[in-house]
């Protein structure tokens, strides 16, 4: 049989053109308030799509992006107060990050399942309290714990944060296209249909994903950084908060687990909620809560798997695919 | 000898505790055991039990102690809801999505507390709480003692109700196997929920022991939930005996790292621990 791929119309002609627009917000000039969800829009976006590359398409519910996010932070922030530059400090945070998953890859790997879920939980904690232990580099340390405020960024400008976050969440976007066309998304996908027959094929299903753990650690600390770019201030317990892995966690369910297309319609839904809320900010997380519950019962494959069960959905898809 | 003796209080105090700490595993363990799901609102659950005396005591003016007989039968009523409208129904999805709604269940319990009672630390202060008695030379707080006693109870009597008791029976075999179990007549659905139900009930006890040790916030679940996984990860998951030994030495852990690295980073000791036990020993020491 042979395979057809699916090519939207006009080749990459649609794509440019919205990526375009989106990096030109900023000239035009928008109001500062949206200027701020976009942006977090974006970080949300590539951390999302990270954690359905985990939980979609490898099987392993990870409960500690929190960790990534705040290891690529305080890898920011210590570097620059060594005197490098913010983008070494980009660097070197993604770095870290996927280096700390490949440490903890050997307590959570050990076994099956739960005890992923339990080790990836306690991870975020003890990082918590290291840090408010341990004061890396000297400094103004501000209340309890080691707060730090990121240096050398002040000459950036806030459009120029903003196409970090820009690039960030579209290069997300293609490496997942990029990954599930690959041998390794190939690979996961046998994981995820039949475990036991994939390994008898011969695809090392450790590996496999303890491949997609680190590079899922690795733009995950990087979405880290340029968020703690924009912020400027690091403190341990925001930054090893459980709320990371609540709102990631939201936009994929939102969206559809285990769709490529769920974490982008996830992310909007879950940021023009935050927007909607932010006056009810000591109900917010109830409301998120109840959510999250409901379309777990209801619709465990999110937005994305109703639209796609619907005739509308292959007919739009006809329409745009056609050569 | 010196040196023993500075040991010896943080030796008896992490054993005492360790009889609190397998408590609050105990029902965790009981619902991993039985119905093989990871119950992540678990620590909120407990802190829903400390809760409730805290409003018996300062409402109503009850001895929280006592307000766990009305506690226990209330926390049953919920744990019974939560698993038949809510896990059960999950079962059907996947297991992921079993640990997803558990921890959407956590969040909004953690907010209700939040509006509810406040960001403030609450503790169930009552005069027994703050008297201490003396072992040789060797002063110890009155409670780290109940909490100790009541642990021996509780697992007392959860092994002979698993024992002796119809639906003690009937969840043993459904833990062994579901499907044979179903084949047999028995609705593992209800069993299912009942077994929730009364590790809820072991929750509310371990709430309000907890209460009565520690000051307790509307997040502290997080780390109740943290130390109730790390008890089960040691002493191996499902296991009555195992969860009294894990909490020994997570208490342990916890007492005499806190003596040698110092009070601030007596968690944190007892955290790694957890990590390194599931890495050098992933089934934990009573695993099978």
């Amino acid at each position: 049989m042979r395979l057809t791929i699916l090519r939207p119309r006009g080749g990459l002609t649609p794509t440019i053109v919205v990526i375009v627009a989106l990096a030109l917000l900023p000239v035009i000039g928008v109001p500062r308030i949206w200027f701020l969800y976009i942006f977090l829009f974006f970080i949300y976006l590539a951390m999302a799509n990270m954690w359905n590359l985990l939980s979609g398409y490898s099987g392993l519910v990870s409960l500690c992006p929190a960790a990534f996010v705040g290891l690529g932070g305080y890898t920011l922030a210590i570097m620059t107060w060594l005197g490098l530059p913010y983008y070494a400090g980009i660097i070197l945070g993604s770095i870290t990050a996927a280096l700390f998953a490949m440490l903890i890859s050997i307590p959570v790997f050990r076994l099956k399942g739960i005890y992923f879920a339990i080790g990836t939980l306690v991870v975020p904690e003890i990082l918590r309290f290291a840090f408010l232990l341990w004061k890396p580099v000297g400094g103004a340390i501000h209340g309890r714990g080691a707060g730090y405020t990121v240096k050398g960024v002040a000459g950036l400008s806030q459009a120029q944060v903003y196409w970090f976050a820009l690039a960030i969440g579209i290069a997300s976007i293609f490496l997942m296209r990029y990954i599930l066309r690959s041998r390794l998304g190939r690979g996961l996908a046998a994981i995820r249909d039949n475990e036991s027959t994939a390994a008898s094929c011969g695809i090392n299903v450790f590996n496999l994903k303890l491949y997609s753990f680190v590079i899922s650690a690795f733009i995950t600390g990087m979405a880290g950084t340029i968020l703690y770019i924009y912020q400027g201030y690091i403190e341990p317990a925001s930054a090893f908060n459980v709320r990371w892995l609540i709102t990631i966690m939201l936009a994929t369910v939102i969206g559809g687990i285990g769709t490529e297309e769920g974490p982008i319609v996830g992310t909007i839904i879950v940021v023009f909620l935050y927007f909607v809320l932010a006056k009810y900010a000591e109900i917010s997380l109830i409301i998120q809560g109840v959510i999250l519950i409901g379309i777990m019962l209801l619709a465990p494959r999110g937005i994305m798997g109703i639209i796609r069960e619907t005739p509308s959905y292959r007919f739009m898809l006809q329409w745009v695919t056609r050569c | 000898m010196a040196f023993v003796n500075e040991l010896a209080t943080p030796i008896v105090m992490g054993i005492l505790l360790g009889g609190l700490y397998a408590v609050v595993a105990l029902g965790l363990s009981l619902v991993f055991g039985v119905v093989k799901e990871i119950n992540i609102a678990h620590g909120d659950l407990v802190v829903l039990g400390s809760y409730f005396g805290y409003v018996a005591m300062t409402v109503f003016g009850i001895d929280p102690i006592l307000s766990l007989l009305i506690g226990m039968p209330v926390l049953f009523g919920i744990g019974f809801m939560i698993q038949k409208y809510l896990l059960n129904r999950a079962f059907r999805v996947s297991m992921d999505a079993v640990l997803i709604i558990a921890f959407g269940l956590s969040i909004i319990l953690e907010n209700i507390f939040l509006k509810v009672w406040t960001p403030m630390s609450r503790g169930l202060t009552t005069p027994y709480a703050l008297s201490s008695f003396s072992i040789g030379s060797i002063r110890f707080p009155l409670v780290y003692f109940l909490d100790f006693i009541v642990a021996i109870i509780v697992m007392i009597l959860l092994r002979e109700f698993l024992k002796r008791t119809y639906l003690g029976i009937a969840i043993r075999a459904a833990a062994q196997d579901r499907k044979a179990a179903h084949l047999m007549g028995i609705n593992t659905a209800r069993v299912y929920a009942f077994t929730f139900a009364i590790s809820m009930v072991i929750a509310a006890i371990g709430g309000v022991f907890l209460g009565l040790t520690f000051p307790f916030t509307p997040v502290s679940g997080m780390s109740f939930l943290i130390i109730a996984l790390g008890v089960v990860v040691l002493g191996g998951l499902g296991s009555i005996a195992g969860t009294f030994v894990g909490g020994i030495l997570f208490g342990l852990a916890q007492t005499v790292g806190g003596h040698f690295f110092g009070l601030a980073a007596q968690m944190l000791v007892a955290y790694t621990m957890v990590l390194v036990v599931l890495a050098l020993i992933p089934r934990g020491i009573f695993g099978r």
